[in-house]
């Protein structure tokens, strides 16, 4: 289960909906983001990719990383335990299409909280339909 | 009668859905430089300059943000430049910008041999005594000025979108080569 997204900015802006300690885990894994990316013998040839895969396990969550062209880190953070890397890739694909979307907004403040109602629902039906499409 | 659409033409249809048709964007940039520098900015075309331009910032900056979005990240200036003169300008103008130059010290020049947004200007190089004039005095001109209000929102558009890319710039236009349209775009170090 998906516990929570955020959205990263140029400005370290952090938009998650949930507690401290998972505010606590999407700043920890900013710098894992930083530190890949700073890193390019550690990287290796996934260093220009978006999709940064598992940043690091904790006891009992997986967080994953995707770092846009326009320095935009996108942080999710899921409780399953068996998941695969291709839903991930899709999930944050989906994401980052409802993420350009929301923010062509043209009432949009770039780097304030995005306050779009159809963002979150997007993003609520991206999280509902995580890992279950079977093709 | 006309035949019902075949299938394949209604699933374009249904694509095509969110287009605009283009004579709409050309009208809308006519009047938004109409507005800033007869209404809103009247008598002040430096105001209106910048006004024009901070929206064509506003517009980069969102574009480049929804261009970029399959891509892997850009490596250094050069890409992002390449990108802007390659894939960018097409999904804006349906072409690519004709020429690069670059003094490989931070500027560039970007030449679009046929800008889509200035095609439908009439420039007339001849002066009032109806001797042809040098392009270069065209530049000089009033009608050149006049034509370069127009030149302000694509400038921001390139800012713009470079901006969001990481590489904060200074972007300006050079029409003494017309029709060729150049932008000259200047990185900050």
């Amino acid at each position: 289960m998906i516990v929570c997204v955020a959205v990263v900015g140029h400005q370290s802006f952090t938009e998650a909906d949930d507690a401290l300690k998972l505010h606590h885990i999407v700043h920890c894994s900013l710098d894992v983001v930083d530190e890949r990316v700073n890193n390019p013998k550690k990287s290796g040839p996934t260093l220009n990719e978006t999709f940064l895969g598992l940043l690091y396990p904790t006891e009992n969550y997986k967080v994953y990383g995707y770092l846009t062209n326009t320095k935009v880190k996108f942080i999710l953070v899921t409780t399953d335990l068996d998941v695969r890397d291709v839903d991930v890739r899709n999930f944050f694909r989906r994401f980052h299409a409802a993420y350009v979307d929301a923010v062509s907004n043209p009432f949009h403040v770039p780097g304030k909280k995005i306050t779009s109602r159809t963002f979150a629902e997007r993003v609520s039906n991206i999280v509902k339909s995580f890992g279950l499409s079977s093709t | 009668r006309k035949p019902l659409p075949r299938r394949r033409e209604i699933v374009n249809l249904r694509e095509m859905g969110r287009e605009v048709s283009e004579s709409c964007i050309d009208s809308l940039l006519t009047e938004m430089v109409s507005s800033y520098c007869n209404h809103f900015y009247a008598n002040k075309p430096e105001l209106a300059a910048r006004r024009i331009e901070a929206i064509g910032y506003q517009v980069g900056h969102q574009l480049s943000e929804r261009y970029t979005m399959e891509r892997p990240r850009f490596s250094d200036h050069l890409e992002a430049i390449k990108f802007i003169c390659k894939d960018f300008w097409s999904e804006l103008f349906k072409k690519q910008i004709d020429n690069l130059k670059t003094n490989h010290r931070g500027t560039f020049v970007l030449q679009d041999n046929r800008f889509r947004w200035l095609a439908r200007m009439s420039l007339d190089p001849t002066a009032d005594d109806g001797v042809p004039q040098d392009p270069a005095d065209f530049a000089e001109s009033k009608a050149a000025q006049a034509m370069s209000m127009y030149l302000y929102f694509p400038c921001g558009i390139i800012r713009g979108a470079l901006s969001n890319l990481g590489i904060p710039c200074a972007v300006s236009a050079d029409i003494s080569n017309l029709p060729a349209c150049s932008f000259v775009v200047r990185i900050k170090a």
